[in-house]
């Protein structure tokens, strides 16, 4: 072994790419996609006397060219809805709302999506790279506490 | 054949654990520095045995003359 490393995620994504995450996260926690859309309004209003909750990824950024600014995602599970946008600094956020739960309910569900959205977005990221340098991906298996392990190869020569 | 490994761990908030193996000396920094432009921030770094073994292999040839 020639060194052990530990990193944080930095997202900086296209639009597309950070919306296949979030649709694979989403798929991965049991919610499906509501809808996709270029202008706001088009999504479903929240129903009336639903609380919501405002989060950003932290350390991401969603490029974009002039027409895909307001793109939106929306997902939905059991009553709840989890709308990801790009915020006016570029930002990737999203709004959480949902009847009968309370602000910090709605705030880890949030952030479950949210962490499973990165998680995504690394996932596919680091095995794109990886095929691209001529590593083969040998194992990948996901456990019990929602990591994914994989093990990618390379011979010289 | 030299054989270059991976092992890696995203974590569910999408932190992200390398271990790198069949790397040595300089060729090991490059792959690091692969790690951090794919990935992010590099929080922590330990370097092990096999960093610190020569890159390249030297091979000696010993003539005698009579």
């Amino acid at each position: 072994m020639g060194a052990t490393l530990v990193l944080v995620p930095v997202v900086i994504a296209a639009w597309p790419a950070f919306s296949a995450a979030v649709v694979a996260a989403a798929a991965s926690l049991g919610y499906h996609v509501a809808a996709e859309t270029v202008k706001q309004g088009r999504l479903a209003a929240a129903p009336k006397q639903a609380g919501s909750v405002n989060l950003e990824i932290p350390r991401s950024e969603v490029v974009t060219n002039q027409l895909g600014r307001d793109q939106r995602i929306a997902v939905t599970r059991e009553g709840i809805t989890v709308v990801f946008s790009r915020d006016a600094r570029g930002k990737a956020a999203l709004c959480v709302t949902g009847q009968g739960q309370d602000a910090d309910a709605l705030r880890r569900l949030g952030e479950e999506l949210s962490q499973a959205v990165v998680q995504q977005y690394v996932h596919q990221k680091i095995t794109d790279e990886m095929r691209a340098r001529g590593f083969v991906v040998v194992e990948e298996e996901t456990n019990q506490d929602r990591s994914i392990r994989l093990k990618v190869r390379h011979w010289e020569g | 054949m030299p054989q270059h490994e991976f092992d890696i761990t995203i974590g569910a908030d999408g932190s992200v654990e390398v271990h790198v193996k069949g790397y040595k000396g300089k060729s090991c920094t490059e792959a690091v520095k692969l790690f951090e432009r794919i990935v992010g921030e590099i929080q922590s770094e330990q370097k092990t045995g096999e960093f610190y073994e020569p890159e390249e292999q030297v091979q000696f040839r010993i003539d005698q003359r009579v």
